[in-house]
């Protein structure tokens, strides 16, 4: 009886809970805020703005932030986390805790995620302030033909050269083949790329015409897949040439490639790679003179169209100060701010004015960077990027593998980021 | 026969109906302190937990109800502290019954009560070991059963990319994941190729790891083996490297063009190069090469120990009775080794069921198949790290691993319940 007693008791608990259950909402209290639509009119200042930046750039905040401080009155604090992923997932954790910050920086590509998810809201800005920044780079910050952030920094791999084993970069890739083929021997290499990476691939492929999303004013198509067209098929043979011919080694290909690409050219033993700025350091530090160029045009005459990773300036969806942290992002963005940044962490601002700077202008590194972001296109930003990837890594690999051919390997790349894109990415 | 003696009270029944609220049966019984404990812990309980158990039971069953306010995982987890809460109360609520109808019933037969003096006494002595691992349980309680319930929770909810809090709210879905897994083709096919890797790899590696460590362990005891401490010493070596470094280098070893097992040690044995890196089978055979590597020094070590236990009498008797060498190893060493080891080694096998380590390290879980979502050497866990952290199925990544964890603990039960290690007799 006892059993049956506390069975019932436990039942009557649970109902007895369910009904009182539910919080009190009083209606009309959704937190929409009463948004500041008064037209012309400033809304109050907040006390304080709160900016994550990334970790070891706040050499480039702080000036701005004071020169903020003083022409606007706000104050503004900073902490510094790691963009590459930190700063998303600490925001999901502390934004709906209430402990979100106004104003975060983020890698371009993530836009769609975080947008999704709520995370970031769309900002407001004239049209000539988005006409100081180049094109390219502000069509990364859109998201669904709305516009989610300004442009902090590009960076896009670039053509990079050991001085001591080449004179100057060449200007095309027939020129570099043939240096190649001749320089190529044993231990050394004329020219090395992660070309099974669809990220550096994407260069040869997308200067032959190949696009992974179309793009449809502003926003881009998922059902629209430009990887296994004709062009995306010729890049490809021309990318399988290189391993076929023994100019690629098997040992570059795959997870690991990138570090022996990398001990290969800071020994000394490869006379050219095709790289991004963050390498540098390594090359500097390993002692090689190293020179960098905008990479060669293809066989087609087109240029190498890199893919393009942007950082900008994105206004939180838990600020209660939607104008003046979109204010505070105009003002780390302006070509001040802009050049203080480059001077002060080597990161290069898509602003146009700044690019034709002689600061700019005449630093080798920094020009090849800016020339190279000229031509290249920003990575996709919308999450279906993500299904993107690991197809398309297993095409390059058999592509360099010579396992298959081009055409069947992108064919069954494209037909497996459909299906993923139409079971992962359901609406 | 007092035993027999009728009874005509009913104080058992009254004292637990009374304890309905609790403490009262307790003031029945004329236990007042006691049941006056029981009733300021039921109202403090109430008070305190109230508003916890209020919200909580309301957002799991609704797991929200307006996008952007109510943020659906907060309130999973709410839900969830909720349910602890819950259960723990029950139980005290269901100790209050118990201690009432069993004070009841010692009134019935006219027995003597315990005093409070006595009560104390009984709870200090009685109480104490209860007192002492309730720290320790309870942090168990947030620390492990918290997460399982969680996971075993999201497995049932509609938690992806598309959404998430707090733009869109989570919604209980069922089993809708579960199906999906084995009704999507992509899917199926995808689980049930990792399945099987994994469940090969399980094998092979551990069972490769277990013979290697055990044979070496043996032929390194024999009794005229000179300089054993050096022996045992560089045997142990590959184990007190971290894993993560050794695995590492394993990496560039096999690399195809550059490293030394293609360019120095195969061409060495007269062997042509591999693709190690690019061919999945390839991979597969060098990743259990190397958890072998990792793995036998633990295994050495432990059966080194069983070893030097095993009297040797035992031999010398079996000398005697004319058995062959083979016919000592398996009818007195390894029966023994096997008894003393056999729970550490199933152990093993789940370890590398789940080790996602050295696939993540050594290649990634490369190389690159088409037309599926994991790659060459993926093993469930890696696949499910690949699901949440580049598909964002955060809910099917937690039904794969409800999955996994069934069979790991099915076969784990398994096995332990057939080992003799676990059956109270003794061997010798």
């Amino acid at each position: 009886m006892k059993k049956a007693l506390s069975l019932f008791m436990m039942i009557m608990l649970v109902f007895g809970v369910l009904a009182a259950c539910g919080p009190n909402r009083e209606e009309g209290t959704s937190t929409e805020k009463e948004t500041e639509n008064n037209a012309g009119e400033e809304p109050a200042k907040p006390e304080k703005l709160v900016v994550w930046e990334d970790t070891d750039k706040e050499v480039a905040l702080e000036p701005a932030i004071e020169a903020f401080e003083k022409e606007y009155g706000i104050k503004v604090e900073y902490k510094t986390l790691g963009m590459a992923d930190k700063i998303r997932d600490q925001l999901r954790l502390d934004g709906p805790a209430g402990n979100a910050p106004d104003v975060v920086t983020l890698p371009h590509d993530q836009i769609g995620q975080v947008v999704v998810e709520g995370l970031i809201s769309e900002i407001e800005v004239n049209q000539d302030v988005l006409d100081t920044f180049t094109e390219s780079s502000v069509s990364a910050q859109m998201y669904d033909g709305k516009l989610y952030g300004l442009p902090k920094a590009t960076e896009t791999p670039v053509f990079i050269y050991n001085k001591a084993l080449m004179e100057k970069a060449p200007a095309t890739f027939d020129e570099l083949y043939t240096f190649s083929k001749d320089f190529t021997k044993g231990d050394n290499y004329g020219f090395l790329a992660l070309w099974d990476n669809y990220y550096f691939a994407h260069g040869i492929m997308g200067g032959n015409g190949a696009y992974v999303f179309k793009d449809e004013n502003g926003a881009l198509n998922r059902e629209d897949i430009g990887l296994n067209n004709e062009g995306a098929v010729t890049g490809a043979e021309y990318i399988q040439q290189w391993y076929k011919e023994g100019l690629f080694p098997k040992g570059i290909i795959g997870e690991s490639g990138g570090s022996a690409m990398d001990g290969l050219f800071n020994e000394g033993k490869v006379a050219s790679v095709m790289n991004g700025p963050w390498a540098f350091q390594a090359m500097k530090d390993a002692g090689i003179d190293y020179g960098v160029a905008p990479l060669p045009t293809l066989p087609n005459g087109e240029n190498v169209k890199t893919f393009m990773g942007v950082k900008g300036w994105h206004v939180t969806a838990f600020t209660e100060n939607q104008y003046w942290a979109t204010k505070l992002v105009e003002f780390l963005t302006n070509e001040e701010s802009a050049k203080t940044r480059f001077e002060t962490t080597g990161e290069i601002p898509p602003v146009k004015t700044l690019i034709e700077d002689p600061i700019i202008a005449e630093n080798e590194a920094a020009k090849a960077v800016a020339v190279q972001s000229s031509y290249a296109i920003p990575m996709p930003n919308i999450p279906e990027m993500a299904e993107v990837w690991s197809p398309m890594a297993s095409a390059l690999q058999q592509i360099a593998t010579q396992k298959s051919e081009p055409k069947a390997a992108l064919d069954s790349a494209v037909d497996t980021i459909k299906k993923q894109i139409e079971t992962n990415h359901a609406k | 026969m007092e035993a027999e003696k009728v009874i005509t009270t009913k104080h058992a029944r009254n004292s637990t109906l009374l304890s309905i609220v609790p403490g009262m049966g307790q003031i029945y019984n004329r236990q007042f302190l006691k049941g006056i404990i029981f009733l300021v812990l039921a109202a403090s309980f109430g008070i305190v937990f109230g508003d916890i158990l209020n919200m909580g039971f309301w957002g799991l069953f609704t797991l929200g109800e307006i996008p952007k306010v109510d943020h659906s995982i907060f309130l999973l987890i709410d839900g969830i502290i909720a349910l602890i809460v819950t259960v723990l109360g029950l139980g005290v609520y269901a100790f209050n019954l118990y201690d009432a109808h069993s004070n009841g019933k010692k009134r019935d037969l006219g027995l003597h009560l315990n005093s409070v003096r006595e009560q104390y006494h009984n709870l200090i002595d009685g109480g104490f070991p209860y007192l002492m691992i309730s720290p320790g349980f309870l942090l168990l309680i947030f620390v492990v059963i918290f997460p399982i319930i969680f996971v075993i929770l999201l497995a049932f909810t509609n938690y992806d990319l598309y959404h998430s809090p707090p733009a869109k709210l989570v919604d209980w879905i069922g089993i809708q994941n579960f199906i999906d897994i084995f009704k999507i083709d992509i899917w199926r096919n995808t689980f049930f190729k990792v399945l099987g890797w994994t469940i090969v790899w399980t094998f092979g590696a551990t069972t490769f790891q277990i013979a290697l460590g055990m044979f070496l362990a043996i032929v390194v005891n024999q009794k005229d083996l000179k300089g054993k401490a050096i022996i045992r010493t560089i045997l142990i070596l590959p184990w007190a490297v971290p894993a993560f470094v050794s695995i590492m280098i394993f990496s560039g070893m096999f690399n195809e063009t550059f490293g030394a097992v293609n360019k120095m040690i195969l061409p060495a044995l007269g062997l042509e190069a591999q693709p190690w890196m690019t061919e999945a089978n390839w991979t597969r055979l060098a990743l259990i090469l190397i958890q072998g590597w990792l793995g036998f020094p633990f295994i050495f070590a432990m059966v080194t120990g069983v070893l030097q236990s095993i009297p040797e009498d035992l031999y010398e008797a079996a000398t005697v009775d004319g058995a062959s060498i083979w016919q000592k190893f398996t009818k007195i060493t390894l029966p023994l080794v096997l008894f003393a080891t056999a729970p550490i080694m199933i152990t093993q096998y789940t370890f590398n069921f789940n080790n996602f380590n050295v696939i993540f390290l050594f290649n990634n879980g490369g190389p690159a198949v088409p037309g599926q979502t994991a790659w060459g050497t993926d093993i469930l866990i890696s696949w499910i790290y690949r699901l949440t952290m580049t598909s964002a199925q955060y809910g099917k990544a937690a039904a794969i691993t409800m999955i996994l964890s069934v069979i790991i603990i099915a076969v784990a039960l398994w096995q332990f319940r057939k080992t003799k290690s676990f059956q109270e007799e003794d061997m010798m």
